[in-house]
């Protein structure tokens, strides 16, 4: 590895640097200290520079004493917060769920600056031990309030085996210069069904990071949904493992990026055993001067043979200064897979507009019309009617917001 | 004279630097159905599609009236509240668009730009069953998104639905009998006939004389090189199918 020149730190770096030594956490101080943050130089940040487009990092969050409104209201879900990296006290849980406290460090240790600053600074983590199935929509907001502040927070979650159960994070806050780097795990037993949806609903001046990581024992069935839609800056890293046979994963997630907003999503599925499965789909929709990334990685494990595996990446582009960005990566070390990938970009169908138009419909209607069917793929599969609706809300808030 | 329903007057298009329409001239008077006959390429297809208003044409020179209002400044949603629809040749097929939410939104649209209120959901619901059941479009069709899996004749009976439910002042249809099936093409037949009503007017453009036998036309026009070159009653078109299309000038197909 060639660190041996020296790497010229910014004022971020200088800071971040001070937070992790006054953590404890030299180690990822001295990573940053001699490789600074990433920038497009390595391979995963390439269209994420953060060294660029993080010019400060805030002081550490302190205790929240306001609190915005709830930034999505699901009706009957079961809610917990954290606020500014401390969790508040709940309500009664309902039938199934243990809730409880670890420290912090959920994360596998892997080399991404996200994750060793998440795994240093998350002070206490919210744990959730899923025993059995639960009907109710689990709902954990996640904020950041006040001034300026970096928070690093962490969940961690284990559903048993045959257990069934929908979770929603959100994240949001006040408007204000906040860096959250917010860290979920999730462990599935044996035929458990997950659906997992993060949404940033952070306020524009917010850089949101979350890193999701998920391993799934044998025929469990995860559906994940990652929605960037709030803030300006927005990088999610989502790490599935398959670890036993039949488990099945759709990784899904949503770029919605407008003016001045980067949004990216930084997928590394691993296939780590034979007979599993994964279908990541994922959409960006950019207009105005914005950028949206899907990058997605498979990996399969030499022993892992008869993986079915298929990334796609489709991007609808608004305007011309709108720029999309995909890179799908096949690693695969076993003989006998289907993995492939693909990637489609382009503007809303003239054809399909002007059937449309021909029957009445008005040009900005036929155009929110075909923006809502592009989605329609990544939404309809959220089986919770309540949640559902809620989700196509946000999303007709930000189709509505200025086409 | 009663305001011809579509009054087109010397149209001249063009895509790019190639003329296609080279002087249309036709008069539909109301509840007259005329057919546009022709060989393949010669621009029966573009005139649909410049009478509906697709934004790929250039209009170099000429008129379109429609029930007396000049119609070519207006953009397609716009002509379509105005009384205009444009059966297509290939309907569109928009995956994530349910049929459902589509009718409902045309329907709406178009009553809003004439000034009525919208449609009450039961009042709709009830208006599509009705159109629905007399074309064989059952529920399950409807509940699929816009087009998406239906087969050729499934398209074909659901751009006359839309037609029943929007009740156009003129239909254009186009190639209509292309890719039907004898039963499919009487379905469609029956679906059309049943919206003559002495009013509406209808252009029907065909490259075979067979759709006519189902829906017969007040008149035949002979479509060549981007003009209509003869016009005559619906014998014209038995007579056509019998000698070609090959003493109508142009290069041969």
């Amino acid at each position: 590895m060639r660190a041996n020149f020296p790497v010229r730190l910014g004022p971020a770096e200088d800071t971040l640097i001070a937070q992790l030594k006054a953590a404890g956490a030299d180690q990822a101080a001295e990573r940053i200290t001699v490789a600074g943050l990433p920038t497009r130089r390595v391979e995963s940040y390439h269209y994420t520079d953060l060294k660029t487009l993080l010019r400060t990092i805030p002081p550490l969050a302190t205790a929240a004493n306001e609190a915005s409104a709830p930034a999505l209201r699901i009706p009957g879900a079961y809610n917990l917060m954290i606020a500014n990296g401390a969790i508040q006290n709940a309500s009664t849980a309902p039938a199934g769920i243990i809730v409880g406290r670890t420290q912090g460090g959920v994360l596998t240790t892997r080399d991404d600056v996200l994750v060793h600053v998440n795994n240093a600074l998350s002070g206490e983590a919210l744990t959730l031990t899923l025993e059995s199935s639960v009907d109710p929509v689990i709902q954990i907001e996640r904020r950041i309030e006040g001034e300026a502040a970096h928070v690093a927070d962490a969940l961690k979650v284990f559903l048993a085996d045959g257990a069934t159960a929908t979770i929603i994070e959100t994240f949001s806050g006040s408007d204000a210069a906040h860096v959250g780097n917010h860290a979920t795990y999730i462990a599935l037993g044996k035929d458990a069904v997950l659906t997992h949806i993060t949404l940033d609903l952070s306020a524009r001046a917010t850089s949101h990071f979350a890193t999701n990581e998920y391993h799934l024992a044998d025929g469990a069935k995860l559906r994940t949904l990652i929605i960037h839609l709030g803030s300006g800056l927005a990088r999610t890293n989502v790490f599935p493992r398959m670890d036993g046979a039949g488990a099945h994963a759709d990784v899904t997630g949503l770029n919605l990026v407008s003016d001045g907003q980067h949004a990216d999503i930084t997928m590394e599925t691993l296939h780590a055993v034979p007979h599993t499965s994964s279908q990541p789909l994922f959409k960006s929709i950019s207009r105005g001067r914005s950028k949206a990334v899907v990058q997605g990685k498979l990996v399969v494990a030499r022993d892992a043979q008869k993986t079915d595996a298929k990334f796609m990446h489709q991007g609808l582009m608004l305007s011309d200064e709108a720029e999309i960005l995909s890179k799908p990566e096949l690693e695969i070390y076993a003989d006998d897979v289907v993995c492939g990938h693909g990637s489609t970009c382009g503007k809303l169908d003239e054809d399909s507009l002007f059937y449309l138009l021909s029957r009445g419909i008005p040009k900005a209607e036929a155009e929110t019309m075909l923006v809502r069917g592009f989605i329609a793929e990544l939404l309809d599969p959220v089986e919770d009617a309540e949640l559902n609706e809620a989700l196509q809300g946000v999303v007709d808030g930000w189709l509505l917001g200025g086409m | 004279m009663t305001t011809p329903v579509l009054e087109i007057r010397n149209l001249h298009a063009r895509i790019e630097d190639r003329e296609i329409l080279k002087g249309v001239n036709l008069i539909i008077p109301p509840g007259e159905v005329h057919a546009i006959m022709g060989r393949n390429g010669s621009g029966k297809s573009t005139l649909s599609y410049v009478l509906a208003g697709k934004e790929d044409y250039e209009i170099t020179e000429g008129e379109v009236l429609l029930n007396g209002e000049n119609i070519l400044e207006l953009g397609p949603d716009e002509r379509a509240a105005a009384g205009l629809f444009l059966a297509f040749q290939y309907p569109i097929e928009i995956p994530g668009v349910a049929t459902m939410t589509f009718l409902k939104a045309a329907l709406n649209a178009q009553r809003k730009a004439r000034g009525e209120e919208e449609l009450k959901t039961p009042d709709f619901m009830r208006l599509v069953k009705e159109a629905g059941s007399q074309l064989n479009i059952d529920s399950d069709m409807l509940k699929r998104p816009l087009n998406v899996g239906f087969s050729g004749g499934e398209k074909k009976r659901a751009e006359i639905m839309q037609m029943a439910l929007l009740k156009p002042s003129l239909a254009v249809l186009d190639e209509t009998d292309s890719g039907l099936d004898i039963d499919a093409l009487q379905v469609v037949s029956k679906g059309v006939n049943a919206l003559r009503d002495g009013q509406r007017s209808m252009l029907v453009i065909t490259h075979y004389q067979r759709l006519l036998n189902h829906i017969v036309p007040d008149v035949v026009h002979v479509f060549s090189d981007g003009r209509i070159v003869e016009s005559g009653d619906k014998d014209l078109a038995l007579k056509l199918e019998a000698e070609g299309y090959a003493n109508y000038g142009g290069e041969a197909a």
